[in-house]
């Protein structure tokens, strides 16, 4: 396929090459910026096309001083590895049941799962928070877990269920026979065969988890359960007079470990990027 | 083998936890909300019944209408121009250029940027003393120069702009995904019968890559419709209603001011909008597969 497309030996060719290079560093200047503005001397800050000729920390020791910035990172991290681990779980098993029965009962609980992919958490914010208020779950870092888990399971129950059928059943027979006990069977042999499915469910949603600031905005209020995406506002807001430098420092360290991230799986979530355009 | 009822039961067995956990953080609310958007209801007083007027007076609410307007704007903005650029950009993303390594990283990379951050970048370059009016200035076009986002005219087409930053390079994946899976057999047979680079992007390229072209128009829509974080962070809806998006009024009517009922009947009207796009978006992919 690609042997087809024009090969970039000619002059129209190289010029394509040429815009596309120029349009490509346009994409990248807000991501330097971000990056070079966390280390530009205040005196410098406002004259904004001077590029800072040397480290200066002053804005990550202030944005360290004025916010628990390891608070935030744990708390993500908390969050999102926690709603990973519990979606990974419980969709795991809940697919690979739907994809081995026959049974119409199966079919039907995941097209009501599925139905709930329509329902934006805007529809259901006041009533979670009352249920939040109901289960002393409200302003805890659990509920953030509960509710990521619980707008993931659909497409996550679809994607196991998808992958259970590429998996041969003479497995779990002779496991059967050999008196490996179901659950055993199902946790020492079927989820480690599903382990392409679990790494597609971790790339589509650690993003989402880890950017996300609609959810604890709404339902985490306590400034050492706070999450990176609030603090970050929650310092911008509290930040009046317009010292940007911190806000940048902040916003690159939480930009970091994600790029981090990308650099090594690239490959992968690029093909998540793909898979979870589904889920809309 | 054991019995099949037994297997059943196993089967339900493990589907349970999920269940259990979807009703009652989705399924529960929901049902909840569908009462409550009937009532009026605010942080003072219990609900009170009071029919359909909360669901008329979406319809009267400037804010939620200039929220729709803004986002029809969007969406016909990502139908027309996004999602023809985004093609072109997979396009040229195929070809076996030098540095493709280089410019697939460039364009995909601000995906993985929340918004909350590409809103504190992005204000910081369009602030009056930021980086495009400093360059502006520096060129020659002093005139073009203003408060980009606290301009009623300007402040969201730049937001949509803004947007573009994100959106192109994830829908140029979505492409490039589809281009890759047409069989290379296909254009080389064309070519041994005569057909042209536009002829080969009629009949074999186009159609083949329809699958593509409706996941992208549905994250297209969807994702307008849902636009929360850059009109929340950079302008909070300003100046005036200018900026604002459904999702947006559907924050402030219920946290600002206080109208739970209200905000409740307008998540409503946003779900059922969102599941005709859905079905339209299922009904067309499912009359594709059985054309193919």
């Amino acid at each position: 396929m690609r042997r087809i497309a024009a090969r970039p030996d000619n002059r129209a060719g190289l010029l394509t090459e040429l815009a596309m290079i120029v349009v490509a560093l346009l994409f990248l200047y807000p991501v330097f910026y971000l990056f070079a503005a966390s280390f530009k001397k205040p005196e410098d800050f406002y004259n904004p096309l001077k590029l800072p000729d040397s480290f200066y920390w002053g804005h990550y020791a202030k944005a360290f001083d004025k916010v628990d910035v390891w608070a935030g990172f744990l708390n993500t991290a908390f969050i999102s590895c926690g709603a990973l681990a519990l979606t990974i779980g419980l969709t795991s098993m809940a697919g690979y049941a739907i994809g081995r029965r026959p049974q119409k009962t199966f079919q039907f609980i995941l097209y009501f799962l599925l139905s709930g992919m329509v329902i934006p958490i805007q529809t259901n914010m006041i009533p979670l928070f009352q249920l939040g208020v109901d289960v002393h779950l409200i302003d805890t870092r659990t509920f953030l877990v509960l509710l990521y888990t619980a707008g993931t399971i659909p497409f996550a129950t679809f994607l196991y269920a998808g992958f259970t059928k590429t998996i041969p059943r003479e497995l779990e027979e002779a496991a059967d026979i050999d008196g490996c006990g179901r659950f055993r069977t199902f946790w020492s042999i079927i989820f480690p065969l599903l382990l392409p499915a679990t790494g597609t469910v971790i790339i589509i949603n650690i993003l989402s988890y880890w950017n996300d600031l609609f959810t604890p905005l709404l339902y985490l209020k306590d400034p050492d359960k706070m999450t990176l995406m609030p603090q970050i506002l929650q310092f911008k807001a509290n930040n009046q007079s317009v010292d940007y430098g911190p806000i940048f420092a902040l916003s690159a360290m939480a930009t970091l470990p994600l790029i981090v991230l990308f650099v090594f799986t690239q490959k992968y979530m690029i093909k998540g990027m793909v898979v979870g355009s589904m889920k809309g | 083998m054991k019995s099949s009822a037994k297997n059943y039961g196993f089967g339900l067995l493990l589907v349970l936890p999920a269940m259990a956990v979807f009703t009652l953080f989705i399924y529960y609310p929901f049902i909840q909300s569908l009462y409550y958007s009937f009532t009026e209801w605010d942080s003072i007083r219990d609900p009170k019944f009071i029919g359909f007027d909360n669901y008329i007076y979406f319809f009267q609410d400037s804010k939620m209408m200039q929220g729709a307007k803004n986002t029809i704007w969007m969406t016909l903005f990502g139908l027309l121009i996004q999602n023809p650029l985004a093609l072109l950009l997979a396009v040229l993303l195929n070809r076996s250029f030098r540095t493709k390594a280089f410019l697939r990283t460039a364009f995909y990379l601000p995906v993985i940027v929340s918004l909350v951050v590409a809103s504190v970048v992005w204000n910081s370059i369009l602030q009056f003393d930021g980086v495009l009016n400093y360059i502006l200035t520096h060129i020659g076009q002093e005139q073009a120069a203003r408060d980009w986002l606290g301009n009623i005219r300007t402040v969201f087409p730049v937001i949509v702009l803004l947007t573009q930053w994100q959106a192109l390079g994830y829908c140029a994946v979505i492409y490039l995904a589809g281009l890759q899976s047409i069989p290379a057999d296909l254009y080389e047979a064309s070519t041994i019968d005569g057909a042209g680079p536009f002829m080969k992007f009629r009949y074999i390229t186009f159609p083949l890559l329809m699958p593509a072209v409706t996941v992208v128009v549905f994250i297209t829509i969807v994702g307008g419709l849902r636009l929360f974080d850059l009109p929340y962070v950079l302008t909070n809806g300003g100046p005036g209603t200018a900026s604002y998006t459904l999702t947006l009024a559907i924050y402030n009517a219920a946290f600002k001011e206080f109208t739970y009922g209200y905000a409740t009947a307008a998540g409503v009207v946003l779900m059922i909008i969102i599941m005709i796009v859905t079905f339209a978006q299922l009904r067309l992919t499912r009359s594709r597969e059985v054309e193919l």
